[in-house]
């Protein structure tokens, strides 16, 4: 049962995620200067150098094995840091995956609180950051609890293959219904990556 | 520049250059940093034997920090210690621009270097960190 949910968990890594994905890289490389690039990077997700004067562009390195999903919820992240100008000349942001550092934990705490705004789209947020918002705030309520966000995942697939199967992407290519269901695919399964974007507790708060 | 600490400078170059020889390290700081440091041979030699003060290609300050992060990813590559390479990398920085202008670069280091677990992120950190030094 673990495996086949793990598969399904990796199917999810859909052509919405990873276009989500690039999409986002390119409003960061636009809009924020941020030029990306992947590598490995043992026990760190990602590492985002500033240059020492402005106009410059940023450097970020993300490390290869972050799926779609954890590098969407990172790219919020950064450009939260980035909107509270932790971007400082000659300092690089560390994103870790162990426990961040007491000296690094309020820079962390701060971005993570706006890039919940920024996600959902909260109008002030968007604009202070210049951040395309995610608007799906129906899906909000149920995304806060985990049992019921892994269960809403595992319903979405499902709806997600049947809508091929039953080859009703002829029909409803385009339409608000096939729009709505790759939204909350991608919304969820970027979620599930990143609980910070819905959760405020800490008990929810796996990520450095 | 004139160097403040040459026979310092010298042997940090000759730790962090490891088993490669002084001709391989010209081409390697060549290749690193896109021909942006184009060090001559019979400099090097002088500055990594201290036999001189005064390094020729290496004219302001950029060029140093171009230098520092070379020098270092060479050392990530020749299998010395952590330790090792953030300290020789300092000193040779200091040794070229001056405890000012190093403190300042290498402060984003030490905030930075204990998060860093591997050396492949060190190296990494230190390819970016050219990167950004690198003229547009």
């Amino acid at each position: 049962m673990a495996a086949q949910m793990n598969a399904l968990a990796n199917r999810a890594e859909s052509n919405t995620l990873r276009s989500e994905e690039a999409r986002l890289r390119a409003v960061l490389a636009e809009r924020l200067d941020i030029q990306t690039r992947f590598a490995s990077l043992p026990g760190t997700r990602a590492l985002l150098v500033s240059p020492i004067g402005a106009g410059l562009p940023r450097g970020l390195v993300v490390d290869r094995s972050a799926n779609a999903a954890e590098r969407i919820s990172l790219y919020v992240h950064l450009a939260a840091h980035i909107a509270l100008k932790h971007d400082l000349p000659l300092v690089t942001i560390v994103e870790s995956r162990a426990e961040v550092t007491s000296g690094d934990a309020n820079g962390h705490r701060d971005a993570d609180q706006l890039a919940r705004a920024m996600w959902w789209g909260t109008p002030a947020a968007g604009l202070r950051a210049g951040w395309p918002g995610r608007r799906s705030r129906l899906l909000r309520p149920f995304l806060a609890n985990r049992p019921v966000r892994s269960g809403l995942r595992v319903v979405l697939q499902l709806l997600r293959g049947l809508y091929y199967v039953a080859r009703a992407n002829r029909l409803l290519e385009g339409t608000f219904v096939a729009r709505w269901l790759r939204d909350a695919l991608c919304v969820t399964a970027v979620v599930c990556a990143a609980p910070e974007l819905v959760a405020s507790s800490r008990l929810e708060r796996p990520r450095a | 520049m004139r160097l403040q600490d040459r026979e310092r400078v010298s042997r940090a170059i000759r730790t962090l250059k490891g088993d490669r020889s002084l001709d391989s390290l010209v081409d390697r700081i060549y290749a690193i940093t896109e021909g942006s440091v184009m060090l001559d041979r019979a400099t090097l030699q002088r500055v990594a034997t201290g036999q001189t003060r005064v390094t020729r290609a290496i004219d302001s300050p950029e060029d140093c920090v171009r230098l520092y992060f070379a020098l270092m990813i060479v050392g990530c590559e020749q299998e010395l210690t952590l330790a090792e390479i953030v300290g020789e990398g300092r000193t040779m920085l200091a040794g070229f621009v001056g405890e000012p202008l190093a403190t300042l670069v290498f402060a984003d280091l030490r905030r930075t270097l204990p998060k860093l677990t591997d050396r492949r992120t060190l190296r990494e950190y230190l390819e970016e960190g050219l990167r950004v030094w690198l003229p547009k």
